[in-house]
């Protein structure tokens, strides 16, 4: 147990390190673009400006990468321990498995974003969820933190499938959230008519708007399966493919949420501030659906 | 899902004009609102309000414990609008008939021109259509208009499209689509909600689900099926720890006094016999029987044990030294005596106040059958008898919860979800893209006028479409 607390441990750091590497990396970061039209002649100036911040952006990638590979050797680890303990393995077993595994989704989904399309901006609101949800599971109590036995309704192979996709879902939905959060920030430092490089180093808002359709895209069917993969695993525990439980309903709730932002992006008007909106919206009811109910309400889905 | 394509191609053709409200009119207002995306947006977000109300106030409890909780006005309220059982009121089952209906609308609206454009498309469009579109641009190279167009098609299978072309003496038209499915998908998920709630629906009229409380050794009938079930033994497996591993029953069908199947359930794992499903659901200790009792037999004059016996269930025990005859007859758990009728019953399924009863033959001479509880050992005395008895503790009968259910609409919900998943799956990663090129011989050469149009991901074909113009440049004569 001690081996992949102390590996969570060290993930929690590197995704710090990696959050203030990107925040850095912002700050340093001087986009031509915010320069022409001032004009201003000293170039070379510019140039070791631009370096420092290459170098911090690569530091920063390099660091995500070490941190979720960390992640994944906390998460096999783990799963060796619950292998040892109760026969099942699936390193996301309870609460905190569960955070650890939407962080590590997060993190490995950002570095495939930023492999694909070479923006390091987006570094700082992406790995910041990623980094706050391995955090709020490093506060969880440890009783909550060690790897018990499952109780037997979750003792199931079903446990492998249903919760890691829709685990994952959560993890898309939480990006998705990220990006609406950056178009947002991005949008009112462009009315404010801010000159900030801060801001200016972001990708520009139509970028953002359509990454963070995608990342729903992505997270819309995984939900859909994850909710049809518990609805075939309570046929199989309890008795029926659909009880109303909180955590169904809510699990309902989120996709009906996301299936209204679909088809609103069809229509015209809902692109850019709207939609970055709702995607903070639709990321803070996944948060409730994910800890609100399991905390606030009682049911059947009374675990993680 | 894909308003914006169809209204481009319907520039082409003008629409004649309504003659006033008619029947015609009316029926497409109304095939037209039942389609609509608004309705759509309204419906999922007006269920996701109103699915929320069953999550925070408990579902299907007792009226007291709403009053507690609420207050009687607030209850009445509740009763009203169906708040104690939200998800089978009619307003909320119309709610999702109404999904089924604007969904369906939408794929009888929509599909046939999705249908259309899989089985044959609209190749000849004039240019002012395709200078229109968001994505187009306008490129000269040399060339013939035939060389250009061959080279341009290979261009567009090769990345995947299908190509349709037409050389019409002064030009070549070509268009080119792909990923058709993804609007295939779109529809079949549409299609799905209807599917599921039909599976939903028969599954409610022709399926039952049942709670049974079983105790070992005990055979049962289950009239819906028409079958007997032996519970043959209940127990529970546990971790190192302590925690527990796994509730199991061993389950024996007997169909027509034959022995059909046996098979140990546990939660995860019920047992399945003509569609009926027996699960492992809870389990306890039985109210109304125990297996063994263990009784201190007292010497009343020197208030000492004398003797401590284990005592089964209805089985009659001889101890000869003491020249007694003892059988516990009969159990309750939580004992209570009903007045008017003159009966002991058990007031609740917990172990509250548990007593048994007693059948005393000592000597042959002195008979009785004393109730013997265990909280309070002194409060019944056998007249005329030497002894005292002391029930000290006892073991438990288990009962194995059994949920007995039985859906026939099973298959059809999952061949719902099926279609759910591979369809929003299929309109979510693949997108329909549509190109339409024109090749104009011009001064130079030809000029090819090109324009696409996608119905998502327009970064995505933005990028494609530039890369597109470069590779056109590129072409030789």
């Amino acid at each position: 147990m001690a081996r992949s607390l102390f590996l969570f441990d060290m993930t929690f750091w590197l995704y710090l390190a990696s959050l203030t590497l990107y925040i850095a990396y912002l700050f340093a970061r001087r986009p031509a673009m915010a320069l022409a039209p001032a004009g201003h002649p000293v170039e070379d100036f510019e140039e070791r400006d631009g370096a420092w911040a290459t170098q911090l952006g690569q530091v920063a990638t390099l660091v995500t990468v070490f941190g979720w590979m960390v992640n994944t050797a906390a998460l096999l680890t783990r799963a060796f321990e619950r292998l040892e303990h109760s026969g099942t393995f699936a390193p996301w077993s309870n609460q905190f498995e569960a955070m650890a595994y939407v962080s590590w989704a997060i993190i490995l989904g950002y570095v495939l974003l930023e492999l694909r399309y070479k923006i390091k901006a987006i570094g700082a609101f992406v790995v910041g969820i990623g980094f706050i949800a391995m955090g709020a599971a490093s506060l969880l109590p440890y009783r909550y933190q060690t790897a018990e036995p499952l109780v037997p309704a979750l003792n199931s192979y079903w446990i492998y499938i249903h919760v890691s996709v829709t685990l994952t879902s959560y993890a898309a939905f939480a990006m998705a959230g990220g990006l609406g959060l950056m178009y947002l920030f991005k949008e009112r430092a462009e009315q404010r008519g801010s000159r900030s490089r801060f801001y200016a180093a972001f990708p520009d808002l139509a970028t953002i708007d359509e990454l963070g359709y995608k990342a729903i895209m992505i997270g819309f069917p995984m939900l859909a399966f994850g909710i049809i993969l518990g609805a075939m695993w309570a046929n199989y525990a309890w008795g029926g493919y659909w009880s109303w439980d909180p955590k169904e309903t809510w699990s309902l709730i989120v996709w009906l949420i996301y299936g209204a932002y679909i088809h609103a992006r069809m229509t015209r008007g809902w692109e850019g501030r709207r939609a970055a909106i709702y995607a903070v919206f639709g990321f803070l009811m996944v948060i409730f659906c994910f800890w609100g109910v399991n905390f606030l309400l009682s049911g059947l889905h009374a675990y993680a | 899902m894909n308003s914006r394509p169809e209204t481009l191609l319907e520039q082409d053709t003008p629409r004649t004009p309504a003659p006033g409200v008619g029947w015609e009119e009316f029926s497409r207002e109304l095939v037209e609102f039942f389609a609509s995306i608004k309705l759509a947006m309204f419906l999922f977000l007006f269920i996701a309000i109103t699915a929320t109300i069953g999550t925070v106030i408990q579902q299907g409890e007792r009226p007291e414990s709403y009053i507690q909780e609420y207050g009687e006005e607030a209850y009445r309220w509740f009763l009203r609008l169906g708040f104690t059982d939200v998800y089978h009121t009619w307003w909320f089952t119309s709610l999702l008939g109404l999904l089924c209906v604007n969904s369906l609308t939408c794929f009888y609206k929509r599909f046939p021109a999705v249908w259309r454009s899989m089985k044959q498309d609209k190749v000849s469009v004039s240019l002012g259509f395709i200078k229109g579109m968001k994505q187009q641009a306008e490129v000269t190279v040399p060339g013939t208009k035939e060389s250009i167009a061959q080279q341009l098609a290979q261009h567009y299978v090769a990345k995947g499209y299908r190509v349709l072309a037409k050389n019409e003496g002064a030009e070549v038209t070509l268009y080119a689509t792909k990923g058709v499915m993804g609007r295939v998908g779109a529809h079949m998920a549409h299609l799905s909600a209807t599917v599921i709630v039909l599976g939903g629906l028969l599954g409610s009229y022709y399926g039952f689900q049942e709670f049974g409380v079983c105790l070992e050794g005990q055979t049962y009938h289950i009239p819906r099926g028409n079958f007997d079930l032996k519970v043959e033994k209940f127990w529970i497996d546990y971790h190192e720890n302590g925690a527990v591993k796994s509730y199991n029953s061993t389950l024996t069908v007997l169909d027509g006094g034959e022995s059909k199947m046996t098979k140990t359930i546990t939660v995860n794992d019920p047992l399945v016999y003509k569609g009926i499903w027996f699960y492992q659901s809870s389990y306890g200790d039985a109210w109304d029987q125990i297996e063994v009792a263990r009784l201190n037999i007292k010497d009343k004059e020197t208030d000492k044990v004398i003797k401590t016996i284990d005592l089964e269930w209805q089985k009659e025990q001889t101890l000869a030294d003491l020249n007694l005859r003892l059988a516990m007859t009969d159990f309750v758990a939580d004992f209570a005596f009903n007045s008017t009728e003159k009966k002991v019953y058990s007031k609740t399924i917990e172990h509250a106040n548990p007593a048994i009863k007693l059948t005393v033959n000592e000597r042959s001479t002195v008979q009785a059958t004393p109730w013997i509880f265990y909280q309070f050992p002194d409060l019944f005395e056998i007249k005329d008898s030497k002894y005292q008895f002391e029930l000290i503790g006892y073991k438990p009968k288990k009962y194995t919860g059994l949920q007995i259910a039985k859906n026939p609409g099973i298959n059809i919900v999952w061949i719902g979800s099926t279609m759910i998943v591979v369809g929003i799956t299929l309109s979510s990663f693949i997108y329909h893209r549509r190109l339409w090129t024109k090749i104009i011989p011009s001064a130079d050469g030809v000029t090819v006028y090109v324009g696409g149009t996608t119905h998502k991901s327009q970064i995505d074909f933005q990028k494609e479409f530039r890369k597109l113009t470069q590779t056109i440049r590129s072409f030789q004569a």
